[in-house]
């Protein structure tokens, strides 16, 4: 089992890879899945190794919401975070009511994902 | 305008006939002309409902003329024919005196002055109506007379009487004037003397007598009965054809020893019928033809009276009958009116708050296209800021310049979709210009690349080579297509297919098929995707108006709207528009 900080999944592959580059330069570790499939795989292989997850709503093969249900099958601890480019308060609703910590809307500045970080490692500690 | 529900309220009189024409409003009626509805109403209610009054007014008024007219024929028939007996009666039984005269006496008794006195006296005692006796040689001379006249000596050879009346045994003349200057008829008998020799027994009548009996039956001061000779002179006066004596001018009817009774064509309105007989003795013919001629008024009047009553009161039904049905009609019209024009008030409400509903589901797609490139370039320009602060060693050039393309592209990305949305924002202002379908399909399908993407939908657009660019409202077919092409998409399950055809129908249509493999829509509901507020989406998915203002606005468009389902197998919706968009419209 491999520890991260966050997983990021996400299909606009360009945004993933810098916002994990971007994490890596601040000293935290990254795993970017670019669809929802890949990113319940390595949730399922590496249960409870991410601190915390970031998710898009609209992926290729399923909608975030789906996969935030498996998410939270595999691994129940983990906050799960959505980041979306457009999601309506119905999307936003459903989202907390399968468990997402929070539904923040694109684009996110890193100062906010590192306090977030911080923040779940504080509460994890 | 748009009426507010208390002006609705108050239903204006006549509304649709005087109401100010409004072409956005216009394009929600259900019906264009509504005088042109009231006028049909008011023929067809009146036709229906009238005609039947009218054709039994019709059928009365001809069963009672022609029991009239059989009832008058009757009459006259009857008139006729009993006047004709008692002339006859009249004529015969002063021949037979006379007959029995010359066949009692013998001749010489005859020519004595005195005796032929005393006979007279006893025939005038016994029949009447005598006025003299004379006995005539077969010369022509008066050879015995009695009577009040001086005649005696005269000579009747040259008269025509006395030629006829030597020819047959009995003679009856007409009415004439003769020596003496009185009108009077001859009635003559030939016998013959011991000597073998013709001679005649002439009496002259009195016409008063025969005027009388004929006169006696005339009933009434419509009935006009008269004699004729066979030329057409009137042997007794006439109501209608004035004294004795006046030629008539009436056509000879055609010989008949019995009654009959004619209604003659040249008789203006056929007013009367004529009863007419050649009178004509057991021994003798007469030159007399009776004619009885009867008014239809005589038997008519009451007749006539009543359905002059009649026809005002079924005129005065017509009149009020019309009055309502006009009154009904408008009536009815204006409320059909007042009912459509206040649907299409609420047809244009919904239309602008679906325009409205509409910029919030372009604003939605446009910030989900927006806001991924703006992350994009968020995290680019931030590596960048990164990779001066975090590490001090000069940076790769490479790097930094794809770093800053990255951030171009984001750009451009966010450029391409401002630019669509500019094709939005003249969504309201309704004018013409000139429209190329395709680009505008390209347009409203990247709006939905996102969704194809995910449901793996096989979009195609096919546009036939030789479709002009269309003069219309680039707004409104945008609406229009959006619309459709958002059911299609919403329609169409994982991996379905979306063709949209664009075709072109010379010389001045275009037809746009938006055919999608999606759910279908039931026989049922086919019948009422139109409807506002019909919907099939399950809870707040759908408002139900998007088909109902698309309808409207193919129709604003000049256009029309077709839809094909099959449940389970797919829906074609085909919009056909004209090439060039008529100027009425466009205000």
């Amino acid at each position: 089992m491999k520890q991260i900080d966050i997983l990021i999944i996400d299909d606009e592959i360009k945004f993933a890879d810098m916002l994990s580059r971007r994490l890596s330069l601040r000293d935290i570790t990254c795993r970017a899945c670019y669809d929802g499939l890949s990113g319940i795989q390595w949730v399922k292989e590496n249960s409870g190794a991410a601190t915390l997850i970031l998710l898009d709503l609209k992926l290729p093969d399923m909608y975030g919401t789906q996969v935030l249900a498996h998410i939270k099958e595999l691994d129940p601890a983990v906050p799960v975070y959505i980041i979306t480019g457009h999601g309506t308060r119905e999307d936003e609703k459903e989202c907390l009511a399968q468990g997402a910590a929070e539904f923040i809307h694109k684009p996110v500045s890193i100062e906010k994902i590192t306090t977030l970080l911080t923040h779940v490692r504080g509460e994890v500690q | 305008m748009i009426r507010t529900p208390q002006m609705l309220q108050k239903q204006e009189w006549l509304a649709f006939l005087f109401h100010r024409h409004n072409a956005h409003l216009a394009s929600f009626h259900t019906f264009s002309n509504y005088p042109r509805i009231w006028i049909i109403s008011i023929i067809i209610l009146a036709v229906t409902s009238l005609s039947p009054l009218v054709m039994a007014t019709l059928i009365n008024n001809r069963l009672i003329h022609k029991s009239v007219d059989s009832e008058l024929v009757l009459q006259t028939d009857r008139v006729t024919s009993n006047a004709k007996r008692s002339v006859r009666f009249f004529l015969e039984e002063r021949l037979n005196a006379l007959r029995f005269v010359v066949n009692e006496l013998p001749y010489y008794s005859l020519i004595d002055n005195e005796h032929l006195t005393k006979i007279l006296i006893n025939l005038k005692l016994g029949f009447g109506g005598f006025t003299d006796l004379s006995i005539i040689d077969s010369d022509g001379s008066q050879v015995a007379y009695a009577g009040p006249f001086n005649l005696e000596g005269k000579n009747y050879k040259t008269q025509s009487w006395f030629k006829q009346s030597m020819e047959k045994d009995n003679f009856i003349s007409e009415v004439f004037t003769g020596y003496r200057d009185v009108p009077h008829i001859i009635i003559a008998v030939r016998s013959q003397n011991a000597y073998g020799r013709y001679y005649l027994l002439r009496a002259t009548l009195d016409t008063q007598r025969l005027m009388d009996t004929v006169l006696s039956y005339k009933s009434n001061f419509h009935t006009d009965i008269f004699l004729i000779n066979h030329t057409g002179i009137l042997q007794t006066p006439s109501t209608n054809y004035g004294k004795i004596f006046t030629p008539t001018q009436i056509d000879i009817p055609a010989f008949s020893d019995t009654t009959q009774v004619i209604t003659p064509e040249n008789n203006k309105d056929k007013s009367y019928v004529v009863g007419y007989s050649y009178i004509a003795t057991e021994a003798v013919t007469t030159p007399f033809i009776l004619m009885v001629h009867k008014k239809k008024s005589e038997v008519m009047g009451t007749w006539l009276n009543l359905g002059k009553t009649f026809n005002w009161i079924i005129g005065f039904c017509c009149l009020v009958m019309m009055v309502i049905i006009t009154l009904v009609s408008t009536y009815m019209v204006n409320q059909l009116f007042l009912a459509d024009q206040s649907k299409a008030e609420t047809m244009l409400k919904m239309e602008q708050s679906q325009q409205l509903a509409c910029i919030g589901q372009l604003s939605a797609g446009i910030a989900h296209e927006i806001n991924n490139p703006l992350a994009l370039i968020n995290e680019t320009t931030g590596y960048l800021k990164d990779l001066y602060h975090y590490k001090d060693t000069p940076r790769d050039d490479k790097e930094i310049i794809e770093l800053l393309n990255d951030i171009l592209e984001a750009v451009s990305r966010c450029g391409t979709i401002t630019s669509q949305l500019l094709g939005f924002v003249r969504q309201f202002d309704v004018q013409i210009s000139s429209v190329n379908v395709e680009q505008l399909i390209t347009g409203i399908l990247s709006f939905h690349k996102k969704e194809t993407e995910y449901k793996g939908i096989h979009v195609t657009t096919a546009i036939a080579p030789d479709v002009p660019d269309i003069k219309t409202d680039r707004g409104k077919l945008q609406q229009i297509l959006l619309n459709l092409i958002n059911n299609a998409f919403q329609a169409i399950e994982v991996n379905g297919c979306l063709d949209i055809t664009v075709s072109h129908l010379p010389p001045n249509t275009i037809s746009i098929e938006i055919k999608d493999t999606g759910c279908g829509i039931s026989e049922e509901n086919l019948q009422r995707i139109h409807e506002p507020f019909f919907s099939t989406k399950k809870e707040r998915k759908g408002t139900g108006l998007g088909l109902s203002i698309t309808y409207g606005l193919v129709k604003k468009l000049q256009g029309s709207i077709r839809v094909e389902s099959s449940e389970g197998v797919g829906t074609i919706f085909t919009v056909t528009l004209p090439v060039k968009l008529q100027k009425e419209d466009e205000a």
